[in-house]
């Protein structure tokens, strides 16, 4: 447990970082993925596998195919940034991130009184419990998701559709 | 001693082998999950290596050639031929080319390939996987392939290679829509994500029960997703959306190989292509084995119990033998449509997953929902099911007329009359 | 069992990998990759918090977590969209050089 579990963590947190420091961004969004991955591993490991299959169906095929796409109508299609790529004032960004982990994340952590055993040994695999959940008390979430979802979806169509060549269009 | 069934006999076997385990709980385990992979790692490929064949022979029956006849009877060894050139084939990578990403692409294709037969029932307790989120976990993985075609094709750094993994990716995801929602419908009716259950959700146990021999062959059949309005709509759609998901014809935009010489696959020569071949093929068992397993009843069909046998649930011939002969069926009819229809075009590619089949699929979902609530005679759906079929039927005919684009006018041919 | 100590801090550090993330970079896309990572921490933590809490059968963190990854896709489909608008006006997705309004 405690091997699976540090080789899943290891892999998540190496490729995260290669994820935010590749200079190539189609590399970056791969090693993305990896990461996406590893963490579902690790929903495995916490009994969440329907969240791990969610999480791989939405984040390897959806959002990284995504960002994906965002880059080859953005970049070069090699990928490769030729110009610089830290912001300015990224030592002041690496300071900040340090200073929010080391001095709020990792000492709250570290001096709260937490469980070492799960109260629970065994869950059974629940997927229609979930269900059953999302369709009685959570009603009203699932369906602002929903209309969240669709509005999304519209105000990104409407967002990446290029106005000079609608015109075009209309000319025609 | 158990009494020996027909159809449980691997089963049992397996049990046997495993009982002289006890004592090694590890070993054991370890036994059990080589005991349920090495068989699929060795099956599948086998099944690829004769729908080579096979479909080599059907396409140049449909051309009106001969096909191959060099090798053995029939050509039947020309998968082995095929595979000692492969191997022997240089591996070239070009110069430019990505390496690492090159590299990875027919391995991150393969992996998920393979995976997801797990989670297919090929028989009564015989699944290799049984996990209670089945159904999601193949789809989930299924998606992955998407990301190796595109790896494959930008790595190469040839535009042939980019166009088609863009195009693959453009494809896969449009029709991951309708494909899951026509499996949504199925999922919704069993009540269960679970691939075991949604077989056995197929089966009448009352008929199979029965002392008749004939009611015993009817309950493996009639029960049938595929016989009910939605589930023939659903079997359509995911079937048209499988062909799409795994790039076979007439949706093989990816690999045109009169466009864009053979897309992804361009820069790939030798033991990769063979990766890449093999799990194409190993992915398009699966996703038929997945329709199977969803509409078609999965591993049930006409079988009888066998009569020195008093297990209620014994039958005389294997379930996976129904499985394979089914997932063979579908396997021809694809090699039958890529022998007939012409290649889409790009924009009619698009068109048709996001105007016509997702439509379809998502009143396909509303046509299921009223026949599971439709009054019953007798267990009969005398309402559900004709009004379903006339909903389903005229929802297609309206769709379809719907996306007619503006009649053109006639041609007129100047020179040529 | 692992206990609830180790999941937190990887999930502290992953938060922090993507606010390295954010911070830095100058490339849009790469901010949204991090902000992406940032969730999926946060994801992990519910997941956590879920399984070592007192009643996993009511499935409070599963819940938060699919919607939070619902609602993370509908922020990579937007924030992406803008991205490409923002290159078509500016012809760069560098963000130093988003400077219009500072002018």
């Amino acid at each position: 447990m405690i091997i699976t579990f540090s080789i899943l963590s290891a892999i998540a947190v190496i490729s995260a970082l290669l994820a935010v420091r590749l200079r190539n961004l189609v590399h970056a969004t791969l090693t993305l993925m990896a990461f996406f991955v590893a963490l579902a591993g690790l929903f495995i490991l916490l009994m969440a596998e329907f969240l791990a299959a969610v999480q791989i169906l939405v984040y390897v095929g959806a959002v990284g195919i995504l960002i994906l796409f965002a880059i080859m109508l953005t970049q070069q299609v090699t990928g490769n940034v030729k110009e610089h790529i830290e912001a300015h004032g990224a030592l002041w960004g690496l300071a900040g991130a340090t200073a929010v982990l080391l001095t709020l994340l990792l000492p709250a952590i570290l001096k709260t009184a937490l469980p070492l055993q799960p109260v629970v040994e065994t869950i059974d695999p629940s997927v229609r419990a979930l269900g059953l959940n999302l369709m009685a008390p959570y009603t009203i979430a699932l369906q602002v998701i929903a209309l969240l979802l669709t509005a999304a979806l519209l105000g990104a169509v409407v967002i990446a559709i290029s106005p000079e060549k609608s015109e075009e269009e209309k000319k025609s | 001693m158990t009494p020996i069934n027909p159809d449980q006999l691997i089963v049992q076997l397996t049990q046997w082998a495993l009982s002289f385990l006890d004592s090694y709980p590890l070993v054991a385990v370890l036994v059990a999950i080589l005991l349920s992979t090495v068989p699929l790692i060795a099956v599948f490929p086998g099944c690829f290596a004769i729908t080579t064949w096979l479909e080599r022979k059907g396409l140049a029956r449909i051309q009106n050639r001969i096909g191959p006849n060099r090798t053995g009877p029939l050509g039947i060894l020309q998968p082995a031929a095929d595979g000692i050139k492969m191997l022997l084939k240089e591996d070239i990578v070009p110069k430019t080319s990505d390496r690492l990403a090159h590299f990875l692409a027919p391995v991150v294709l393969m992996v998920p390939a393979f995976t997801i037969l797990s989670v297919l029932p090929f028989n009564r307790n015989m699944i290799p996987a049984a996990v209670d989120t089945g159904v999601i976990l193949f789809f989930a993985l299924g998606s992955v392939s998407t990301l190796a075609v595109f790896m494959a094709g930008w790595s190469s750094r040839n535009k042939y290679s980019l166009l088609g993994g863009m195009r693959a990716i453009a494809q896969m995801v449009s029709y991951e829509l309708p494909l899951v929602l026509s499996g949504v419908t199925v999922i919704m009716m069993t009540g269960s994500l679970d691939t075991t259950k949604i077989v056995a959700q197929q089966q009448l146990s009352e008929w199979i029960q029965s002392s008749n021999a004939g009611l015993q062959c009817l309950g493996q059949i009639i029960g049938w997703n595929v016989f009910t309005p939605w589930g023939f709509a659903g079997f359509l759609i995911f079937f048209v959306a499988s062909l799409a998901e795994i790039n076979r014809c007439p949706f093989d935009l990816p690999e045109a190989d009169s466009e864009i010489v053979a897309g992804h696959l361009t820069e790939y020569s030798g033991f990769k292509y063979a990766l890449f071949f093999m799990s194409e093929y190993v992915s398009a068992f699966a996703i038929n084995g997945l329709s199977t397993t969803l509409f078609l009843g999965g591993w049930s069909g006409p079988n009888i119990r066998p009569p020195w046998s008093d297990d209620p649930n014994a039958l005389l011939i294997p379930g996976f033998v129904w499985f394979f002969a089914k997932m063979f069926a579908l396997m021809l009819v694809m090699i039958w449509i890529r022998g007939t229809l012409p290649r889409l075009r790009v924009d009619h590619l698009m068109g048709f997953a996001w105007k016509f089949l997702l439509p379809l699929a998502i009143m396909n979902i509303f046509v299921g929902g009223f026949y599971y609530y439709a009054p019953r005679w007798h267990g009969i759906p005398v309402v559900g099911w004709p009004i379903g079929f006339l909903v389903m039927y005229l929802s297609y005919e309206c769709i379809g007329r719907l996306n007619r684009g503006p009649k053109t006018a006639q041609r007129v041919y100047h020179y040529a009359s | 069992m692992v206990p609830l100590h180790y999941y937190l801090v990887v999930s502290a550090i992953l938060f922090f990998v993507g606010l390295l993330g954010v911070l830095t970079r100058r490339h849009a896309i790469i901010v949204l990759i991090g902000v992406e990572i940032m969730l999926n921490a946060a994801n992990l933590n519910f997941i956590a918090f879920w399984r070592f809490g007192p009643n996993p059968d009511l499935l409070l963190g599963q819940l938060f977590t699919l919607f939070s990854i619902a609602i993370a896709g509908a922020e990579a489909a937007v924030g992406l969209a803008l991205v490409i608008a923002v290159y078509r006006f500016y012809k760069t997705p560098d963000l130093e050089k988003m400077t219009s309004l500072h002018e």
